[in-house]
Order: structure tokens, then sequence, then C-alpha cells
């Protein structure tokens, strides 16, 4: 797994895509032609540390950061985390930790309004207070929401382990990183869309997803991707458009 | 330093009037220039443990919520599930399953069950939990007389 020094890295932009790993890792189908596919649609690459909580991370960052220019989205944003922590208690999660998390995530969140800056946000995800808390309460809603919906993913998690088991072994302990599963729960829990960028074995050029939390629902909100991140084996990070 | 904010709020409620550990958790003793090391008194329920009270030792690294805190019995004590230094084995402050939401009440809870209701299939001492799965009432007899020789005196009320 990638290491920086920061958790999230301030000037580490990389615009040449190249993969980070020792050609001795690199596996051979992870072919040039992916990175010319980025170069042509991708701007810069913003790097996350390689702590087993970069979706987290990642997200966080990349969220909050278009929410320094879209006021309207954060009011809806603010009102959802204001409210979600009564959901968590209401799901048994000890009241008194919560609301230590819950504090710390909402003083993170305000500083978009502040008004924010990347600058101030970048500073947030590096100091270790305030970044691990954020990943704890992302991690917390993640967990919420595949419990509020167990019924729906039981058949998708490995192992046979109830879902209560699934979050309290790989989705709330920090440091455990994050599939499929995780992503869906945390873009449908915020409701929020994004898209993947996968730098994989399959192809010649990066399968991209897009998550749709709006999906399989009656809501018809604009499903359009608020941010992409890169998926390198292992690790993500933060990609700009161009 | 985000432990230290954390920590008072935990020991304050672990402290109060309304503490549900309040009987069976107590003389909780922590130094005013160091938060990050407890001390307090294990004040078990079931025979054979409830002959006597244990001194425990709870550290929390400077990482704590998001590392786990370690327990260790100052109290030899007769166990399965301790071993000869004091060292336990709780599952919940495990390295690997900590989960930062776990509150320090949560971990002296789980310690209480623990102690009251040994685990033999998986000992520290396997000696012992042999003796607990196939000797019961040697088991027995043999831990109420170190719980009587070697425990602390138990609170009056």
């Amino acid at each position: 797994m990638e290491t920086n020094s920061g958790d999230v890295n301030q000037t580490t932009f990389d615009p040449t895509f190249q993969h980070p790993y020792s050609p001795a890792r690199l596996p051979e189908t992870v072919r040039p032609s992916k990175s010319q596919d980025l170069k042509s649609r991708f701007k810069n690459l913003r790097k996350t540390r390689g702590d087993g909580n970069c979706f987290y991370r990642a997200f966080g960052f990349a969220y909050l950061e278009t929410l320094l220019t879209n006021g309207k989205e954060y009011k809806r944003f603010f009102e959802t985390a204001q409210k979600s922590k009564d959901d968590l208690i209401g799901l048994g999660f000890p009241q008194f930790t919560l609301e230590d998390f819950h504090d710390t995530f909402m003083d993170v969140v305000k500083m978009v309004e502040k008004p924010g800056t990347t600058a101030a946000l970048v500073e947030a995800f590096n100091d270790g207070g305030l970044s691990d808390y954020f990943v704890v309460y992302l991690r917390l809603l993640v967990s919420g929401h595949l419990q509020q919906n167990a019924d729906s993913y039981i058949y998708f998690i490995d192992g046979e382990r109830t879902i209560k088991e699934f979050c309290s072994q790989e989705v709330e302990p920090m440091g455990k990183e994050s599939d499929h599963i995780h992503i869906v729960s945390l873009t449908k829990a915020l409701q929020v869309p994004i898209c993947v960028e996968y730098m994989d074995r399959e192809g010649d050029k990066c399968n991209s997803f897009t998550f749709n939390p709006f999906e399989g629902t009656a809501d018809s909100a604009d499903a359009t991707p608020v941010f992409t991140l890169l998926y390198r084996p292992g690790h993500y990070d933060i990609l700009y458009p161009l | 330093m985000a432990a230290t904010r954390r920590l008072q709020k935990e020991l304050g409620d672990l402290l109060s009037e309304g503490s549900p550990l309040k009987k069976s958790f107590r003389d909780i003793v922590v130094d005013e220039s160091n938060i990050l090391l407890w001390h307090g008194l294990i004040v078990p329920d079931n025979p054979p443990y409830n002959k006597g009270a244990f001194k425990i030792e709870i550290s929390f690294p400077a990482e704590y919520p998001f590392k786990p805190p370690k327990v260790l019995f100052k109290t030899k004590i007769y166990h399965p599930n301790i071993d000869e230094k004091g060292q336990v084995c709780l599952p919940i402050i495990n390295a690997e399953n900590w989960k930062p939401a776990t509150k320090t009440d949560q971990v002296v809870a789980s310690l209480l069950s623990l102690i009251n209701d040994p685990e033999p299939e998986h000992p520290l001492r396997g000696d012992l939990a042999e003796e607990f799965t196939k000797e019961k009432k040697k088991f027995l007899k043999n831990a109420e007389e170190f719980t009587r020789k070697y425990s602390e005196k138990r609170p009056a009320d």
C-alpha cells in the first residue's frame, strides 16, 4: 500500500498519473494506455494517505471541497449530517462517544461556510485529531446505513455473518479498507453521487463507475457525480477533471 | 490532544453516582499529571472470585480513541483468561477489532463478564482452562483458595 506523510497531500499533484508501484509490483496488465486515458480527461490528482482509511478521507475532502462553491448543496448536506446523529443513536451506538465524533465532524463540515478555502480544508484533513474523527464518523454512517437496510445488503457480504458483525469487523474499526459495498452505503447514506475511475487489470482504458444513490428509488434527483476518485488496487485518490 | 478531552468525559461518567458499574469497578484513581493511566478495583459477583477484589491498570495510548486501551491485572488471579503477568485477552480491545466509538465502561463491563464467567475456549493459561473444563470442582476450590490468599479486600458495602 502506498504511504504518504500527510493525510491529504497539499502539493502532490501528479499530472503524469504514473502508477506509484515499483515495476516489480506493477501488474503487467495495467498498461500505459490507462495513464494516457486519464491524462486526456483529468488535470490533477490529489493523493491521500494509504492507511486503510483512504476512501473515507478522499470522499470527505473531495466532497467538502465541492461544497465550497455550492451553497445549496451545503445546506442540504448540513441538515442531513445534523440529523444523522439521532438516527445512529437510535441504532444503539453509545450516545456519548457518538456525540463526541459528531461534534468534531460538524466542526469540520462548518469550515466550509466560514467562508472556507481549500487550504483550510487541507490543513484540517492533515490534523490527525480532526481528520481521524471525521473518518470515524463516516464509518459510523456507513455502518448505520448498512444496519438500517440489512435486508438489501445481507447477500453482498462475505462469509456467514450478520450485517452487524460485518459492520463491527469491516466498517467501524479504523484502517479497514473499503470495498464496493462501503462506497454504495456512504453515497446512499449522504445522497451524494460519485464516480470512481478504476485503474485495474481489465481493458485499455480506466473503467469508470458511477455510484448513483438514487438508483432504484423514486427520487429523481440529479445523479451527476459531484467528484471523481481514482482507484488503483488497494488505494483511492482524488481526481480533478480538465 | 483529542484523547484528553474524551478521557476526562469518560472518567466523569464512570465516577458519577449514576454509573451502572459503581459497585463492581471502584476506587478509580487517575494521576492528575497523566490522564492516560487509570487504576481501579474490580469487584466480581460470581464465585470463586466473589471472595475478593482485584486491582487493575488501564493504560490508554496517546492515539486514543483511534487505538485501544490496554488492561493489566495488578493483583494475582487464578483465571483461565489471565496470565501470570496479569495480561488479559479481551476481544473488545483487540487492536484488530477496536472501534473508536467503544467506551471505557463497555471495556470494563466486558472485563467483568469475562472474570465472572471464564471462557476456557480461548485461554491464556491452558492448564487452568483444562482444569476448569475437566475438573470444575477442583478448579473452584483452587481458585477460591488462591483468591483468599492473594486478592485485595472487598469494600465493606
